[in-house]
């Protein structure tokens, strides 16, 4: 009576299972800063939280804070390695090393020294070559192809700036996907685990084993 | 509650592994061939339990069952929660290996705590006296590693005092969960495998 009640009790607080709480960051190059992002791997991010910047030899460069969806911001002025670190206390700690090569391009745009304008030109496809090959001529002969004749002509820095940026602003989901991805626990590296403990007990056993018979003999 | 790399101090992270080392010569000694099986079902019941997560204010919790291997191992959930620890922090980057003597300690100490304390009055008892004193054991079991958790920060350079507030609190929900499981848990093994807490040629002296 009272054990299947507790029983029931037990299972009933038992929570479902969420995922981790382990703290994580990504830092990646944008244009002349470093931007980075801070968040539980439950996918809550903590606001306001303290970055601070180390170099190589743990002298302290700089801090920032994180935004409301956890990211952040940080302006190197050194083309040195950065150490990210961001300690919420209560053992939450996470740390990332941007390295020096990593960070030199980056003093340099906002330096403007090495922000040679990139420029490309493509030549537009030669579009309407007539299709002899044997494949399905007939189709290609019927529809004109249009091929859009897109000249990118030299961009400025700003124009470039632009796309990187709105590329970054793009992938950020895909990069939020992937970071919560690796800190997934799905059933097969359970089982693995749990696979090992089976043969490192068996292992131990085995061990004993022999050595019982062996002084039994 | 795992600790991760780098919120230690190199000493503490250092002692945790000597003392953790100590342990496991310990645990190992006082592991029988008989009770092997049960530390490995009790290792893999540790390391399933902890993917188990409860979102507790800013962070979360998560089961340890702890308290159910010290009862039934003593000494030897040393190295039955060591391998569970190991195996996280390999497959599932909880905590991490250089603080891996940290958590052991931090885990399975007071589990042998649990265990020297406990044990010996659930031997004997009749199943719902023995169930009501492993709901304390699993309690206390957690109760024990909320406070070295904060020792270890505290030294670090946390002050004691919050640390241990919040790691206490945050597991309260915790606490609660493991002491009515390890009780349910003793409650069926003391009917249905009385034998699982004997004593095994001085496995816990």
């Amino acid at each position: 009576m009272i054990r299947p009640a507790i029983l029931a009790l037990s299972l009933a607080i038992a929570p479902l299972p969420a995922l981790a709480h382990k703290l994580i960051m990504g830092i990646f190059p944008s244009g002349n800063q470093i931007e980075g992002e801070l968040g539980f791997s439950s996918g809550d991010a903590p606001e306001g939280q303290l970055i601070e910047v180390f170099d190589k030899a743990g002298d302290k460069l700089g801090e920032t804070v994180t935004d409301a969806d956890g990211f952040f911001l940080f302006t190197p002025s050194e083309p040195v390695s950065h150490r990210f670190r961001a300690d919420m206390g209560a053992g939450h700690v996470a740390e990332r090393v941007m390295l020096a090569e990593e960070v030199a391009p980056i003093v340099a745009k906002s330096n403007g020294s090495a922000a040679a304008t990139i420029s490309w030109t493509d030549k537009p496809v030669a579009a309407a070559q007539p299709e002899t090959s044997a494949s399905a001529p007939a189709v290609t002969a019927t529809t004109p192809q249009v091929v859009p004749q897109v000249v990118v002509a030299a961009l400025n820095q700003a124009e470039l700036d632009a796309i990187a940026k709105a590329v970054r602003d793009e992938t950020r989901p895909l990069r939020q996907e992937i970071a919560a991805y690796k800190e997934k626990n799905d059933l097969q590296t359970i089982l693995g685990g749990i696979g090992y403990i089976v043969g490192l007990f068996g292992f131990g056993f085995y061990i004993a084993a022999r050595r019982k018979l062996k002084d039994a003999a | 509650m795992h600790i991760v790399d780098g919120a230690l101090s190199n000493p503490v992270v250092i002692a945790g592994a000597a003392l953790t080392i100590g342990g496991l010569a310990q645990g190992l000694r006082k592991l029988p061939m008989e009770k092997i099986p049960v530390a490995g079902v009790l290792s893999a019941t540790f390391f399933v339990a902890s993917l188990i997560h409860v979102p507790v204010g800013p962070s979360s919790v998560h089961l340890i069952m702890n308290g159910l291997a010290g009862l039934v191992l003593g000494w030897a959930a040393f190295p039955a929660l060591f391998v569970g620890l190991l195996l996280q922090a390999v497959f599932f980057g909880f905590g991490g290996l250089t603080v891996l003597g940290v958590n052991t300690l931090l885990i399975a100490g007071p589990s042998v705590l649990v265990g020297l304390l406990i044990r010996p009055r659930v031997q004997g008892a009749a199943p719902r006296p023995a169930a009501i004193w492993a709901a304390i054991a699993g309690g206390l079991a957690i109760a024990l590693t909320t406070v070295f958790v904060a020792l270890a920060l505290a030294i670090t350079g946390d002050e004691f005092l919050p640390a241990a507030k919040l790691v206490f609190f945050a597991h309260a929900p915790v606490m609660f969960v493991e002491a009515m499981l390890t009780g349910a848990a003793v409650y069926l093994a003391k009917q249905v495998k009385p034998e699982l807490f004997d004593d095994f040629q001085g496995a816990l002296q």
